[in-house]
């Protein structure tokens, strides 16, 4: 046993266990401190996992807020953009309007001297296209095209919408349709189909025609635009399609720089004032076949006048020449009789502008002998002059004043700018 | 002046001109001045198509001659424009045209404002 103590591997070994249970303990302290620190780090990521969502939900709500913002400060902005080009749109358009007047009269004062007009045409063409222009825009932003007074025919609503367009002459109207357009409804439909018209000009080659064919369907009129242009994709005509149909408001911002109204324009009126635009067939030509469909309620079957009054009262509205003779009731002016003995289509009731003859009709007496003027033949026929009613008795000297006025009227009239004033004093 | 919501009426002529014309060259004055009579042909027939202008001048001139400046004043139209019409017509031979009636013998203007300041003196 002392020889077992004396051993020195007993001790050896003693030594050697000691250290095994002294590093057996420290390393059991180590492994719970480390446990414990995971557990520590644990509890302190779930918090922060907890914050972060936390905080992913608070940047939801805010960008959706942020968004939602941003969109109402869009739409406030394009509302407010709108309605300052809607009422700078008004300004031209009025302007435009007036200048339309400026040329009319011009073109009637000029009417004589064919190199001026032609040019005066120019002008009024050029007018024509920059007032559609803000048409257009005016109505994007909300605005309104302006009001007709009168009912137009289906023809004339054609030929409007030809006059707004820079290639008018390759136009061509064919129409067998005796329907006219409710006034309301007659510049939007002619502003449509314009748009139409220019679109089918602009994208078919230069010298093509571009056709307008009138026909009556069941449900109302029909106005088709064919051109012989390339057609469109169907990317195109679903993106006309959407345009065409608008579910709301349309973004003037969203229609490319330089911006096409064409289509946008086309949606807007159609949807406000009840008619349907297509563009989703092709055209017997290979190009793009327009539609314009207008309801029965657009229509009317009234025969419209042969010519707007405009408001300078310029033109002589000499009324219904489409429908002669309608009124045999007498015009109590005498003016008006030999009016109507030297053009009996003329409607009875109206005179030609009596002013400036009743004026100078008055005055000297000289005037009466120009009688010998009205040479002018009456209609030979007995029968339209025997329905005429009995003259007036100073129906020959009246008709002699007139006629005899208007003959110096249009000498003067070439010789002065001025076409009254001289002659009554 | 119309309120600013309120859709203002618009007055112009609703067919332009140069669409009446067709954007062709005007015709000079030689032919029809400005008081050449016309009025349709005896056996004139109406062409298919006319456009609403040629109608009009077609009833206006159906019952006797009448001046070119008339017809346009009736139409409402330019005088040029209704010129390049009724040569159509002359044209297709739909229409008959006449000079003007001689002119009243001209008087020199002296003479004429002697008149005009005795009848002033006169009755005025």
């Amino acid at each position: 046993m002392t020889s077992l103590l004396q051993d020195p591997l007993l001790w050896v070994l003693l030594a050697v266990l000691l250290a095994a249970v002294f590093a057996v303990m420290k390393a059991r302290r180590t492994n719970m401190a480390l446990r414990r620190q995971n557990e520590n780090l644990r509890s302190a990521r779930d918090g922060l996992q907890g914050e972060r969502n936390q905080l992913y939900t608070d940047y939801a709500a805010l960008r959706t807020q942020h968004s939602d913002a941003l969109a109402e400060v869009r739409q406030d902005a394009e509302a407010e953009t709108k309605d300052v080009l809607k009422s700078a749109m008004r300004t031209l358009q009025v302007l435009a309007d007036e200048q339309q007047h400026v040329i009319d009269k011009a073109q009637r004062k000029y009417g004589d001297d064919s190199e001026i007009l032609a040019d005066l045409m120019l002008v009024d063409h050029t007018n024509s296209q920059f007032s559609r222009r803000a048409q257009g825009i005016a109505v994007l932003c909300g605005g309104w095209l302006g009001r007709r007074e009168t009912i137009a025919s289906v023809y004339d609503v054609a030929r409007s919408a030809q006059g707004r367009i820079k290639h008018f002459d390759r136009v061509r109207i064919n129409s067998q349709v005796n329907v006219s357009v409710a006034p309301r409804a007659v510049e939007p439909v002619a502003v449509v189909l314009a748009e139409l018209l220019a679109n089918a000009t602009n994208y078919s080659a230069p010298g093509t025609p571009v056709e307008i064919n009138i026909q009556t369907v069941s449900t109302g009129v029909c106005l088709i635009v064919d051109d012989a242009g390339l057609g469109m994709s169907q990317e195109e005509k679903d993106r006309a399609a959407e345009l065409l149909d608008p579910q709301g408001p349309v973004a003037i911002t969203g229609l490319g720089n330089p911006p096409k109204f064409g289509f946008a324009v086309s949606g807007m009126l159609a949807a406000r004032y009840g008619f349907k635009v297509s563009v989703d067939s092709v055209s017997p030509y290979g190009g793009v076949r327009a539609v314009i469909l207008l309801p029965e309620n657009l229509l009317t079957t009234n025969v419209p006048e042969p010519e707007e009054s405009g408001a300078t009262g310029h033109r002589h509205a000499d009324g219904q020449s489409a429908v002669p003779g309608p009124t045999p009731v007498p015009d109590p002016e005498p003016m008006a009789q030999p009016q109507r003995l030297t053009s009996m289509a003329t409607s009875a009731h109206h005179a030609a502008p009596a002013r400036p003859v009743g004026t100078t009709a008055g005055g000297l007496p000289k005037r009466r002998r120009i009688s010998s003027v009205s040479v002018v033949p009456f209609p030979v026929d007995a029968d339209e002059a025997e329905r005429e009613q009995p003259e007036p008795e100073h129906g020959g000297q009246v008709t002699a004043a007139r006629i005899s006025a208007f003959a110096r009227g249009t000498q003067l009239g070439r010789n002065t700018p001025s076409t009254e004033g001289p002659e009554a004093q | 002046m119309t309120r600013p919501d309120e859709e203002a009426a618009v007055t112009g002529h609703f067919v332009r001109s140069y669409v009446i014309t067709g954007g062709r060259r005007l015709p000079e004055a030689d032919e029809l001045s400005l008081h050449t009579l016309v009025t349709l042909a005896p056996d004139a027939e109406l062409p298919l198509g006319a456009s609403p202008e040629v109608r009009e001048i077609w009833e206006l001139c159906a019952g006797g001659y009448l001046a070119v400046a008339e017809v346009s004043a009736h139409l409402g139209l330019p005088v040029g424009v209704a010129r390049l019409l009724l040569t159509d017509l002359f044209e297709q031979g739909h229409l008959l045209r006449r000079a003007a009636p001689p002119r009243a013998q001209l008087v020199d203007r002296e003479t004429i404002e002697k008149v005009l300041h005795g009848l002033q003196t006169r009755y005025g």
